[in-house]
């Protein structure tokens, strides 16, 4: 009798992040880091406190950034977990603690904030 | 006549009564056109040093027992020719992550208990006789399975995997690839027994889906397609058992 | 039984020395980094901006500032070479899929993802020039 894994819950946290991350990834980066800075198709005022404090008041906004977070950190540390044990640093009971709870604790402040911006 | 040249084969030599750890040899090979690198290690065998030891039978790509590593990638011996490779020189050594038990020869044991683990025959839903007469199949049932069907025994994908070599409990991709040729068989209705290997840790989880293996299969068996599909199989079987922890089907 | 003979063992260290293929899945699994270090970043942003103004104009000041342009050109390298490896072997995950018959090739498949990841990134950039 062979011992069922757990892997497939991370694993479709780690396959929702990867197909996330590869559909909106690059724009998303694209749009923060260097269309809206050098103000290339965006106004100066993009990105401003204000509008994104009512953006991200609407509930739907404010989980969905919430949601990527959360999934790109469960992609990010199904994979470290992975290569690390790759690299010769073996998997273990303690590594996998450290990296989906620290996923998972990210996961936590993502929603809790977008929680708050919703609420106050 | 196709003129002769010379190609230097490195070749990895241990002899287990005499080595701690193998070491390296280098001969000069003269060789044709069509020479293959099985033939240029005959050439030496015959030649140059008679205790070369390595192993072959088909010469012609289909036994499965002449794979070795030419420069790191994992090769049929009787399928890659010398000229191909020439003026380079070649180093040939035994297929990766499996024990050497002298020179090219590698144990294979391990497999051999890995193929048995996942039930490699077919397991009628009902005990059949003769008088049942053929089991029959339409050309689709057998294009379900026929890819999958392929493999030679060869373990050039497990050569080619570095999940394997890291954890050598890790079922690896020919005897995973052979669990989803029986399991898409219309005759077979074993998948149950089978899921327990797929899901375990050693089972389709140990795969990282590096890719190696589908490459260098000289079978075109895709062993990396057949294991990722299970990854979802296993996933739902996973999850559906909580919705139907009673009487679920195979 | 004969006793098994002696057999000898090679080690794996620098594994991925051996073949290109290895250092390109190294490289595919090290984007990995990257997109956890995104999340964390867009994570800092949303900590600013639930604190208040101050805080917020710190955290957008710095993405006019080159270290964040650096960083940003680091991760949409890494994110697009994601998305291609992602979209590559999808193929061998989705379940057989099949039109009119025929099992639908591989290539058509990954330049179905393709066409979905410029829709997807279309969509994303006209909401962001409506919204943001
Ligand atoms: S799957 Fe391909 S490479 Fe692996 S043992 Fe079978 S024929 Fe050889
Ligand atoms: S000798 Fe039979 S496969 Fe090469």
């Amino acid at each position: 009798m062979r011992t069922r894994s757990h892997e497939p819950i991370v694993w479709s946290l780690f396959g929702a992040g990867g197909v996330f991350a590869a559909l909106l990834g690059t724009m998303l980066v694209l749009i923060i880091g260097i269309l809206v800075p050098m103000g290339l198709g965006f106004g100066p005022d993009a990105m401003h406190y204000d509008s994104l404090r009512s953006l991200f008041g609407h509930p739907l906004p404010a989980l969905g950034l919430a949601v990527v977070i959360s999934l790109f950190l469960f992609h990010g540390a199904h994979r470290i977990y992975h290569t690390l044990h790759d690299l010769g640093i073996p998997a273990s009971k303690r590594m996998m603690l450290a990296c989906y709870g620290s996923a998972a604790a990210g996961s936590g402040v993502a929603l809790l904030l977008a929680g708050m911006l919703v609420v106050f | 006549m196709s003129q002769t040249r010379t190609i230097m084969i490195e070749c990895l030599r241990y002899d287990p009564e005499q080595d701690q750890a193998p070491h390296y040899r280098t001969y000069e090979v003269p060789f044709t056109d069509e020479m293959s690198v099985l033939e240029g290690l005959q050439y030496i065998k015959d030649h140059l040093d008679g205790s070369l030891t390595f192993r072959w039978s088909c010469r012609m790509a289909i036994c499965g027992s002449c794979g070795c590593m030419v420069n790191h990638q994992p090769i049929l011996s009787c399928q890659s020719f010398l000229r191909d490779y020439y003026p380079a020189r070649i180093r040939v050594e035994p297929l990766e992550h499996f024990p050497i038990v002298k020179d090219l020869v590698i144990d294979q044991s391990d497999f051999l208990g890995k193929l048995e683990s996942v039930t490699p025959y077919l397991v009628p839903a009902q005990p059949l006789t003769p008088e049942d007469g053929p089991n029959l199949q339409t050309p689709r049932q057998i294009e379900d399975y026929l890819g999958y069907a392929q493999c030679i025994n060869c373990l050039l994908c497990y050569a080619a995997c570095p999940q394997y070599g890291l954890n050598n409990a890790f079922t690896g991709p020919a005897a995973l690839a052979l669990l989803a040729r029986y399991n898409a068989d219309s005759r077979d209705a074993g998948q149950k027994t089978r899921m327990e290997v797929v899901n375990a840790e050693e089972g389709v989880w140990g795969c990282t889906l590096v890719g190696l293996c589908s490459e260098v299969c000289p079978k075109h068996v895709d062993p990396a397609r057949a294991i990722n599909r299970n990854k979802i199989n296993s996933t739902q079987d996973y999850f559906l058992r909580f919705l139907a922890p009673f009487g679920r089907g195979s | 039984m004969t006793p098994a003979p002696k057999t000898y063992v090679r080690p794996m260290n620098r594994w991925w020395m051996r073949h290109p293929a290895y250092r390109r899945y190294l490289l595919r699994e090290g984007t990995s980094v990257m997109v956890a270090a995104y999340a964390l970043f867009l994570l800092a942003g949303m900590v600013c901006l639930v604190l208040g103004e101050t805080a917020f104009n710190l955290w957008r000041g710095f993405l006019q500032s080159p270290v964040s342009v650096i960083f940003h050109l680091a991760a949409l390298a890494a994110f697009a070479f994601h998305a291609w490896t992602w979209f590559k072997v999808m193929p061998l995950t989705t379940p057989p899929l099949r039109f009119r018959g025929r099992p639908v090739p591989d290539r058509m498949i990954f330049r179905a993802a393709l066409w979905a990841w410029g829709i997807a990134s279309l969509v994303l950039l006209v909401l962001a020039m409506r919204f943001l």
